[in-house]
């Protein structure tokens, strides 16, 4: 898988390879024991200092979605963590005060910031259209 | 155990009695990575010639291994690797001169080390140093200052004045350095994209002093900025507010770096300065950087 990170961005990068890491299990992209890169070897892949990269490994491994056998690497855990309602609402709101704070700081208000949310479910909803129709496209043949 | 690197209480004036540093102190681990910040004229280079030894501070005292820089130098310098800016290498010397030069100087000169980075950064031996780039003599000084594999490696602005394809390649040699050999590293930088990927420790230095020093990432967790309109929020009494770090006019408006949760932030504020509404949000360190030196209200 690919990992991209931002330095200028609103997370912190360490927060940023967690997101994608677990963004990419819950999208089936990676799967129950499939292997990631050595600390070492994805910090001087994306030009960020090892800490940074083992920190976001270490929080992961507290949280049950990879496991570090020793010897033989870093792998996605054989036994995801089941998905946690309260944790996923907490993530919802905070996400959603982001949304808020970027609002306000743009001058706009909830208004705008519902017809963003609105427009961004449409183009997901879209693209979403688009890559069904290839992949029927693909299967056809 | 001894820190690497240690401030304490150090204070420095140029002439005319302009003060740049006004009680600076701070201690830095075994492999540990800190990054200095702070606008131009405050007190970066200062502080790091001070560590170099190559000032002497009026106040106060620094320690590198537990040793003085200036009374213990060949010692200190045994252990330590330094690339500034404005560093001069002599021009009519090869690249292969310079390298022998220091490799003679270090018993614990790592030659492997050496051929690799002359590969990876594609000099060659034979050039004068007059010859090269800037990027080029960059990375001639991080190869002089790095084949000892020193415990405490200082970088002043060290990818300063280099187009961004040598910064990265800079970057990544100075990571490569942070994995294999886990030396602690002081650097200052104006680049914030830097200060993130080396990640690490930030200390920002203002008016001589220590404003912040934080993990990176707790900064980029634990701070918010709040907006409101100058006429309803008094600065001064903002600024006085636990937890509020700086103040500053912007148009109309007063930006104020606090440390905590925004919306617990605008809660106290609206408690403090009665119904008005606040915004307060998370900002990239970029921003916050700029809020925490840009002007101030009290300059």
């Amino acid at each position: 898988m690919q990992i991209f990170v931002s330095a200028a961005g609103e997370l912190s990068i360490y927060r940023q390879i967690m997101r994608q890491i677990t963004e990419a299990i819950a999208g089936g992209r990676l799967k129950s024991g499939d292997r990631l890169p050595s600390h070492r070897d994805l910090a001087e892949q994306l030009v960020i200092a090892p800490l940074t990269v083992k920190k976001a490994y270490d929080e992961l491994e507290a949280e049950g979605f990879i496991e570090t056998q020793r010897g033989r690497g870093t792998f996605v855990s054989a036994q995801l963590p089941e998905p946690d309602p309260d944790a996923n609402r907490e993530h919802l709101k905070a996400a959603a005060r982001n949304l808020l704070s970027q609002t306000y700081l743009a001058g706009l208000g909830m208004k705008e910031a519902i017809a963003a949310l609105r427009e961004a479910e449409q183009e997901m909803a879209q693209g979403r259209r688009v890559r069904e129709a290839v992949s029927a496209k693909k299967e056809k043949p | 155990m001894t820190p690497v690197l240690e401030f304490k209480d150090i204070a420095r004036a140029y002439r005319k009695g302009e003060t740049v540093l006004d009680g600076v102190s701070f201690q830095m681990r075994e492999g540990e990575v800190v990054g200095l910040l702070g606008r131009n004229g405050a007190g970066k280079t200062t502080l790091i010639r001070i560590a170099m030894g190559m000032l002497q501070p009026q106040r106060g005292e620094v320690l590198v291994f537990g040793l003085s820089p200036m009374l213990d130098p060949v010692e200190v310098k045994r252990r330590i690797g330094y690339v500034s800016e404005d560093q001069a290498l002599p021009p009519r010397s090869t690249v292969a001169e310079l390298i022998a030069f220091h490799r003679k100087l270090f018993a614990t000169w790592d030659a492997s080390l050496e051929k690799q980075l002359l590969d990876r950064f594609g000099l060659r031996p034979a050039d004068k140093i007059h010859q090269l780039s800037k990027g080029q003599a960059r990375q001639v000084a991080l190869l002089c200052a790095i084949c000892h594999r020193p415990e405490l490696l200082i970088l002043d602005e060290p990818a300063g004045g280099l187009y961004p394809a040598a910064r990265r390649e800079f970057l990544e040699a100075s990571i490569q350095l942070l994995n294999r050999e886990g030396s602690a590293i002081l650097f200052s930088s104006h680049h914030m994209g830097d200060v993130e990927r080396l990640g690490g420790r930030v200390i920002l230095l203002d008016k001589g002093k220590v404003l912040l020093d934080r993990e990176l990432d707790s900064l980029h967790e634990k701070f918010c900025v709040a907006l409101a309109p100058a006429a309803s929020a008094q600065s001064g009494s903002m600024e006085r507010m636990p937890g509020c770090l700086r103040t500053r006019l912007v148009g109309e408006d007063v930006h104020a770096v606090f440390e905590g949760e925004p919306a617990q932030v605008a809660a106290r504020l609206s408690e403090h300065f009665g119904a008005e509404e606040f915004r307060c949000s998370r900002v990239p360190l970029e921003d916050l950087f700029v809020e925490l030196v840009g002007g101030s209200l009290h300059a």
